[in-house]
């Protein structure tokens, strides 16, 4: 028997299945314990199957609406808002790195300003930007197209500069165009790095949209949480909210993951053939490698 | 006379071939450009570009002088937002490493565990702040207190997933054929933590703080929004703005890029001190 429950967790879901349920188990026990110690236990840690049990519920909480169209119709304000924004971004992000590239002189002028915001805490500047634009919408596309813009940027210029140089020294005896070296070369060699950009990327940018919503009450899952907070509706909203935004936050990373499988098939075939040697978790590799560049750059 | 001429190299190529012109160039170049930035935004050219007034947008002078006239009010806020950074950056790094220890100890369990860890990386502050906020309301009767508790926790929550991500990679990837050495030696599991993981992770730390000192700072600063009790650099420039104070906003936010700035600067020259027998 001992044995079989070893075996079984030689299989790749079973850790992180059993640490859900674990998770889970230590919830419920909390809330149990709050539901008889405190008067309402609601606010500090409801049972799941109640949170559930509120998204489903067709009971109107505001406007007539039930709890989960509320989320769902301030999500689509929010994350709307929080893709243009991340969109915007990322080409920025991309067409900056490529000008980098392209002219010693951008690199030489800009190379320092890309190091510095990233040491800027750029969500503080959430309220000043909301005054200076005046609209909430442009407020959150530009806030997430900052947040987004750094990383993509500074990982694809990574990228290019990975490139091995026999490659390049290739394309140099064919006397390719120049054109042609950046399209077959650089490019390609950059996605991956491109890519890791991304994973940083994306949830920032639902962070930064979110937190933009709860400074001025116009919709938006921000706001929402904030009333629901102030207990102008139902509590539960808020959980939701919560429990939302981390399911957004979490799959948006995992999302670019299967983008990138998606754009790379040379990620695709050694992933069919078992030829990766190790399986590495997603987020260690993501931040260990935007330091390694930022690391070697600094040199 | 058919003697070549060299031809007369451009002054244009002669500048590209000088290394010192380009050494001084890529420090001239970012210092040139910066100034002409706050040359347009004193000019007020930056406004037109805005659409902007010089009240919401003030300048560089304006913020400067409230800078150093509000300097002890500001100075409280920075140690609020401070030791809010820097108590959860230090109990959320052990945290984390300790988590990486049992994880790179007990592997079939641990891996599964950061996965799971790895997830919650990438959970919004904005969902986390208000949940702690309410988890805290028991811990103390003072206001300031229980925000300074709930702000501590989760700076700490994100920076211990930070740091048990990458030290389990310190911890686990090692130099080929140590862990063989280390089994032909027969050493005990305890024996081979002690001198071979753990010193092998210690770069790893540092890769984990590099991006842990910035977040810590931006979390801080994020969950003040949320707080109970109003103090702290974030917060003040909320506030600020809602009271229609945009200078004195301006000055907190440049407080805010002045921390991150000398924060990352501070991790540099330590690294670069306990680092020294690595390279």
């Amino acid at each position: 028997m001992k044995k079989k429950l070893g075996n079984l967790f030689d299989k790749k879901w079973a850790a992180p299945v059993f640490w859900m349920v674990l998770l889970i188990a230590a919830w419920e026990v909390g809330a149990s314990v709050t539901a008889i110690n405190k008067r309402t236990p609601e606010n500090i840690m409801p049972h799941l199957y109640q949170i559930m049990e509120a998204a489903f519920s067709s009971k109107p909480v505001a406007n007539g609406m039930s709890a989960a169209a509320v989320v769902l119709t301030s999500a689509g304000a929010t994350l709307g808002r929080a893709l243009c924004g991340f969109l915007l971004g990322t080409a920025l992000g991309f067409l900056l790195a490529l000008f980098m590239k392209l002219s010693g002189f951008v690199e030489k002028l800009m190379f320092p300003y890309l190091m510095l915001i990233q040491l800027i805490p750029v969500l503080g500047l959430a309220p000043i930007i909301l005054a200076i634009t005046g609209d909430i919408n442009k407020s959150r596309i530009v806030i997430a197209a900052i947040l987004s813009f750094y990383p993509v940027a500074t990982n694809t210029l990574a990228g290019f500069k990975s490139v091995n140089k026999d490659k390049y020294d290739l394309m140099y005896t064919y006397a390719a165009p120049k054109r042609v070296i950046y399209t077959k070369v650089f490019i390609p060699s950059s996605v991956p790095y491109f890519f890791t950009g991304l994973k940083i990327a994306a949830p920032m940018a639902v962070t930064a949209s979110i937190l933009v919503d709860t400074l001025q009450g116009d919709g938006g899952l921000g706001c929402m949480l904030s009333q629901s907070l102030k207990h102008a509706m139902s509590i539960y909203v808020f959980w939701l909210i919560v429990l939302f935004s981390a399911f957004i936050g979490i799959s948006s990373g995992y999302l670019m993951s299967w983008f990138e499988t998606l754009v790379s098939p040379e990620k695709r075939c050694v992933k069919k053939s078992g030829m990766r040697r190790e399986k590495r978790s997603y987020g260690t590799e993501t931040k260990k490698k935007k330091i390694l560049v930022a690391e070697r750059e600094g040199k | 006379m058919a003697q070549k001429r060299k031809r007369k190299k451009s002054l244009w190529q002669r500048g590209k071939e000088n290394k010192k012109l380009q050494a001084a160039l890529t420090i001239l170049l970012p210092a040139f450009f910066g100034i002409l930035l706050l040359a347009l935004w004193q000019g007020e050219v930056l406004h037109m570009v805005f659409h902007t007034d010089s009240y919401t947008l003030p300048l560089p002078t304006k913020i400067g002088s409230i800078l150093t006239d509000n300097l002890n009010k500001i100075g409280e806020n920075t140690i609020a937002t401070v030791s809010v950074a820097s108590i959860g950056l230090v109990l959320g790094s052990l945290l984390g490493y300790i988590t990486a220890v049992l994880a790179a100890c007990f592997p079939k369990l641990g891996r599964g565990g950061l996965s799971i860890i790895g997830a919650f990386a990438s959970l919004p502050v904005v969902a986390m702040a208000p949940v702690i906020n309410n988890w805290t309301k028991d811990v103390s009767n003072e206001a300031s207190v229980r925000s300074m508790v709930a702000k501590v926790i989760v700076v700490m929550l994100i920076s211990a997933a930070n740091m048990s991500l990458n030290a389990y990679r310190g911890l686990t990837e090692l130099e080929p054929y140590a862990s063989d050495l280390m089994a032909t030696y027969a050493a005990k599991k305890s024996v081979v933590l002690v001198k071979l993981r753990l010193p092998n992770s210690v770069p790893y730390i540092f890769v984990a703080l590099k991006v842990a000192v910035p977040a810590s700072i931006m979390t801080a600063i994020v969950s003040e929004y949320f707080a109970e009790y109003i103090t702290g650099v974030g917060r003040q420039i909320r506030e600020n703005i809602v009271l229609a104070q945009y200078a004195t906003a301006w000055a907190y936010i440049a407080t805010a890029c002045l921390l991150g700035i000398i924060s990352y600067v501070i991790l540099m020259i330590v690294q670069s001190i306990l680092l020294r027998k690595y390279h």
